[in-house]
């Protein structure tokens, strides 16, 4: 039992480190590495799917304006295997997002990952950010 | 010093965990031993790494392979990437590297042109069907139903549903120029060839990229795929592309697929989920804006 303990935690504590991924698309299509976000702000809206989970926060900018930002994920059964499940983030949750800003400059990234405030956990995100797309 | 010393010895201890004990009892699949050995958290998406031999290629009673799961072990192939160029990842040491590739002109200038769009244009990105043998590269799970006594085989893939059906009759010829419509997977027919399954496919249409990168094809593609499951954990997949309208001549590759004892996301079970691209494909108004 002890064992079995140890090597879970084991594994949970390297599952954000080791995920390859293979998204629908490509990072690239989509985001811009040069556009680094760490926001934080509260959980409005979670779509737990596929192709992507996608969540929703709110985030105040410096002149106290609330802007919405979305923010994809892996897939849903890929980012489990990162720890997460359908319940850990919940509406009102207030979370720190590690991402890219999609080009087309709306408030929209590609999480990296994302830790809880409240508790400090922090759960990989099932981002494609740095996989290249050529066959090989 | 001490407490830097239990931190060293808690890392190492750790790493080792990581690398040489893949799986508590409470995830190992019926029958244990060495499928449970590889059915560890973390598997998915091309992480499968065996720890141990695999079992040997299983055989159904009449000695055909199976490609399938076998009495007592559940599971299903891994589909996790996989590429006709390059001798990387999984893929075939025979492989030809891009700079080999037999392409016409237009063809090499297209599939440059693809890569300077950072998969932007790629069909499947807006939850378009993975066609031809990108079939065997998307995740999400695949299993082979062989029915012999309606000589036919269906390959199912977790990817939207998606399946082929393999007319395995003997003598069978596909249909006519003008009877073929294009299609994501063509019209297929296989035939054994000792342990090797052979599928031979026409009538593509050009609305998919066969694979992920966008190498191009035209009309003509024929695909030529054998199917040899070297041993229980592996599926080596080969095909050759014949097509006359985007190659100098005919080239082959391939890639070998894992066998995943576990579900996806690494808990027990062994069984394909369901996945819909469209279910929530917010990508494509984005690509829009680009």
């Amino acid at each position: 039992m002890k064992h079995s303990a140890i090597v879970f935690l084991a594994l949970m504590a390297a599952a954000p480190l080791s995920t390859p991924l293979w998204a629908h698309h490509s990072f690239a299509a989509e985001y811009d590495s040069n556009k680094p976000l760490n926001l934080k702000g509260a959980v409005t809206k979670i779509e737990w799917e596929n192709p992507h989970v996608y969540f929703y926060i709110d985030v105040k900018d410096d002149t106290g304006k609330v802007v919405n930002w979305a923010f994809e994920m892996g897939a849903p059964t890929v980012i489990q295997r990162n720890g997460w499940t359908r319940n850990s983030m919940k509406i009102g949750d207030i979370v720190i997002v590690e991402g890219s800003q999609a080009k087309s400059g709306k408030p929209h990234g590609n999480a990296r990952s994302v830790t809880m405030a409240s508790t400090g956990k922090k759960l990989g995100a099932g981002s494609s950010e740095g996989q290249t797309y050529q066959e090989q | 010093m001490r407490s830097r010393s239990l931190i060293a010895c808690v890392a190492t201890t750790t790493l080792a965990l990581l690398l040489s004990l893949p799986v508590s009892s409470a995830q190992a699949p019926a029958g244990g031993g060495q499928a449970g050995a590889r059915g560890a958290r973390g598997a998915g998406r091309g992480a499968a790494q065996p720890v141990a031999p695999s079992k040997p290629t299983p055989h159904w009673p009449d000695g055909r392979v199976n490609l399938s799961q076998a009495p007592g072990v559940k599971g299903f192939w891994n589909v996790a990437g996989g590429s006709p160029i390059g001798k990387g990842g999984t893929g075939l040491p025979t492989n030809l590297t891009l700079e080999e590739v037999p392409f016409q002109d237009w063809a090499r200038a297209l599939y440059a042109y693809r890569q300077t769009r950072g998969g932007l244009d790629d069909p499947h990105s807006r939850c378009q069907p993975a066609g031809g043998m990108r079939f065997f590269t998307v995740p999400n799970g695949m299993e082979f139903i062989d029915q012999p006594e309606l000589s036919r085989i269906f390959i199912i893939d977790g990817e939207n549903r998606d399946w082929r059906r393999i007319a395995m009759e003997p003598g069978r010829k596909h249909p006519s120029e003008d009877l073929l419509n294009p299609s994501y997977f063509g019209d297929s027919i296989g035939r054994w060839e000792g342990e090797t399954l052979v599928v031979d496919t026409v009538g593509y249409n050009e609305k998919f990229w066969f694979i992920r990168g966008g190498l191009p094809h035209t009309r003509f593609m024929h695909l030529i795929e054998r199917f040899t499951r070297t041993d229980f954990d592996t599926l080596k997949y080969e095909v050759t592309i014949d097509d006359k309208g985007a190659y100098t001549r005919p080239w082959s590759g391939g890639w070998n697929i894992k066998w995943q004892y576990t579900n996806y996301d690494g808990s027990p079970g062994g069984e394909i989920h369901e996945y819909f691209c469209i279910d929530n494909e917010r990508d494509s108004a984005d690509f829009a804006l680009q």
